[in-house]
């Protein structure tokens, strides 16, 4: 909030005093002119490159590479890798901004730059300079993807249960165990896979390896037959005696399980971004139709009943953009943000799933079907719901946070 | 060798335009680097990429069109020079006030945008022609320099094209079909922070002074095609668009 230059000089002192903690005081939602050129760059390419070809991948459940190239080539991709390791260094509300735009395009071409930056934040939070240097050349001179390896067939939420075996034989682990869900899976260069060298140490046992591309004994089975977010590759993951070198190791044996929750704690926030992209694109959506349509001799939109559906899709989209803005905010300026990422991704997931649902009820039979733009909505933010923790998982952090005192 | 591009700020085609108190409202309303005037900032920095040398744009406007500016260096063009001018400025004037920069400035050529966007006009490229009495060539689609003082150029004409030389220096104006502008990068975005913006104030008067503003709508047609033999149908709806709307 910027104050008149003279409004200040008549003022009694304490009212003056007031006045100067006011000016002083350090909140301010004004973009910078930078965040506001790559917003409109990823609005435009989210408009021009992902939408108009979002529901063909959609049913073709196919991950669309030449949209991973053009991606690299306007630098949207792996951006939060520093640039002193060939990226850009892009803090998480520019991730935030940029999560927005492309989700509005499609949540599922989305989840593909998302989930790379998933791969990469293990090595950036717990990477030797050596690691940086190693892996991220390859994530920044050509398109490529990262992945990040926790969920297993037996085990989701209850991360420390793992069971995918890593045996110190020399100078490498031999990894044997499966892993599912795994987002970027088949076609990333790096994977970071967590994996335990004593499972009764449960969380205590974890290590976290980066697994390369093409490494012997790794093999990634592409997973068919999602809801929604189709675009999105996810794939199983086996490792049958597959020798990691220790050097690809991220920090010591047992910081694996702190290396994935600290992880998570950052990339929660570009899913709540990307449930606003949603909510946003239901929210547009609903407001043409409701125009165009009409009933009883006047568009939709002229009902109240409608006209409040809108309203509430518009309050639960700008409170949590506010609230997604401020958990980026936290982790930019270093500041605790578990609990904060955990209310943003839950929060804003479940107003984006409500914001597709009604939307497609004031759709009607339309709204029900392929041709229109808005069942996908559904389909794809029901994922927001689930992955990087389920939102249960979320309340469980967030009541952690408030009984901790 | 140095190119120049003159870009302006327009608004977005896809906004609603709303008129209050007889003046086209801008408030609420997305603004843009003109399309037409993209081409020309692409074109320049091609022939940057070919010949090498500097590009620059020039922009004559108010404060809002710094953003179309940035938008010009994310691109990759080098260094900007803006003409701080706060309200309407006929095509002449503006020319004028370009003109002066632009001959300091001594470019091996100028490219702009065929129409501006907003006041669907088709006069700034060759007023600023005349302003600075070097040839025109207007609705460029393709351009090839012969060394630093002649180029090759294809044009439209209204029912047609021709390929012209032209000595250089020389102005040209934009048409569609001249190059598909490349995306500003994010790199490019940040290290537009760092370019060169030099502002320079402008005190120009308006030769013309617009005293209403009116948006022209049309009613429509509501032509219903009978669909009970599809053929027919298809073939009707064919002649329409090619023999009334002209669309095709």
């Amino acid at each position: 909030m910027k104050k008149k230059p003279n409004a200040k000089s008549q003022m009694p002192k304490t009212v003056a005093a007031l006045g100067l903690l006011l000016s002083a005081m350090p909140i301010d939602f004004t973009l910078t002119d930078e965040q506001k050129e790559l917003q409109k760059l990823a609005r435009r390419f989210a408009r021009e490159q992902i939408a108009p070809v979002a529901a063909e991948y959609d049913r073709k459940e196919e991950v669309p590479w030449g949209l991973v190239e053009k991606l690299h080539a306007v630098g949207l991709l792996n951006a939060i890798i520093p640039e002193a390791y060939g990226g850009l260094g892009l803090g998480m509300l520019e991730e935030v901004i940029i999560g927005e735009e492309l989700a509005w395009g499609c949540m599922g071409i989305y989840t593909i730059p998302m989930a790379s930056d998933l791969g990469i934040t293990p090595i950036l939070l717990a990477g030797t300079h050596e690691q940086k240097q190693r892996f991220f050349k390859k994530l920044t001179e050509k398109p490529a993807l990262a992945a990040f390896a926790l969920s297993e067939p037996g085990n989701g939420s209850d991360a420390a249960a793992l069971r995918t075996r890593a045996v110190r034989d020399g100078d490498h682990y031999v990894l044997n165990g499966t892993k599912t869900w795994i987002s970027n899976g088949g076609e990333a260069e790096t994977v970071v896979v967590f994996a335990t060298v004593a499972p009764e140490l449960r969380h205590k046992g974890v290590v976290a390896l980066v697994v390369e591309k093409g490494t012997p004994g790794f093999k990634a089975n592409k997973l068919h037959g999602k809801m929604g977010q189709r675009a999105s590759g996810t794939y199983e993951l086996v490792f049958e005696d597959c020798r990691v070198p220790v050097e690809n190791r991220l920090g010591q044996e047992g910081d694996g399980f702190k290396i994935a929750m600290q992880t998570l704690d950052k990339t929660r926030i570009p899913v709540a971004a990307g449930s606003l992209g949603v909510a946003r694109r239901a929210l547009e959506e609903a407001t043409r139709y409701a125009k165009e349509r009409e009933a009883f001799g006047k568009p939709i939109a002229e009902f109240q009943a409608i006209q409040f559906k809108l309203a509430e899709m518009l309050m639960g989209l700008e409170t949590a953009r506010t609230y997604t803005y401020y958990a980026a905010w936290l982790v930019d300026t270093h500041q605790p943000h578990a609990h904060a990422a955990a209310i943003a991704k839950a929060y804003a997931s479940e107003m984006a799933f409500e914001a597709a649902n009604q939307a497609i009820q004031i759709h009607g039979g339309y709204g029900y079907m392929h041709e229109y733009p808005v069942e996908k909505l559904l389909r794809d933010v029901k994922l927001n719901q689930i992955y990087e923790g389920t939102n249960e998982i979320q309340r469980l952090i967030i009541a952690r946070h408030i009984l901790k005192g | 060798m140095k190119f120049v591009a003159v870009i302006r700020q327009v608004p977005d085609g896809e906004s609603r335009l709303k008129i209050e108190g007889g003046k086209v409202d801008l408030g609420g309303v997305t603004m843009i680097l003109d399309q037409m005037d993209e081409w020309a900032v692409e074109e320049v920095i091609r022939l940057q990429e070919k010949h090498g040398g500097e590009s620059v744009v020039v922009a004559l406007g108010p404060e809002r069109f710094e953003e179309a500016i940035r938008t010009a260096l994310a691109m990759g063009i080098d260094r900007a020079i803006h003409l701080v001018a706060e309200g309407y400025l006929d095509p002449i004037s503006q020319a004028e006030a370009l003109a002066e920069v632009i001959r300091a400035e001594a470019p091996t050529l100028v490219f702009t945008g065929g129409q501006q966007a907003d006041w669907d006009s088709q006069a700034l490229g060759p007023a600023l022609a005349e302003a600075l009495s070097w040839p025109v060539v207007s609705w460029t689609t393709q351009i090839e320099l012969e060394g630093e003082t002649q180029a090759r150029a294809k044009h439209d004409l209204d029912e047609g094209a021709e390929v012209v030389r032209v000595a250089l220096p020389a102005v040209f104006t934009s048409q569609q079909g001249l190059n598909e502008p490349r995306y500003p990068t994010l790199p490019g975005i940040m290290k537009a922070k760092r370019k060169e913006l030099k502002k320079v104030p402008v005190s120009a008067s308006s030769k013309v002074e617009i005293l209403e503003q009116t948006i022209q709508e049309k009613s429509r047609l509501n032509k219903m095609i009978d669909g009970k033999d599809p053929v027919a149908a298809a073939h009707e709806l064919v002649r329409l668009l090619h023999e009334e709307a002209k669309v095709i």
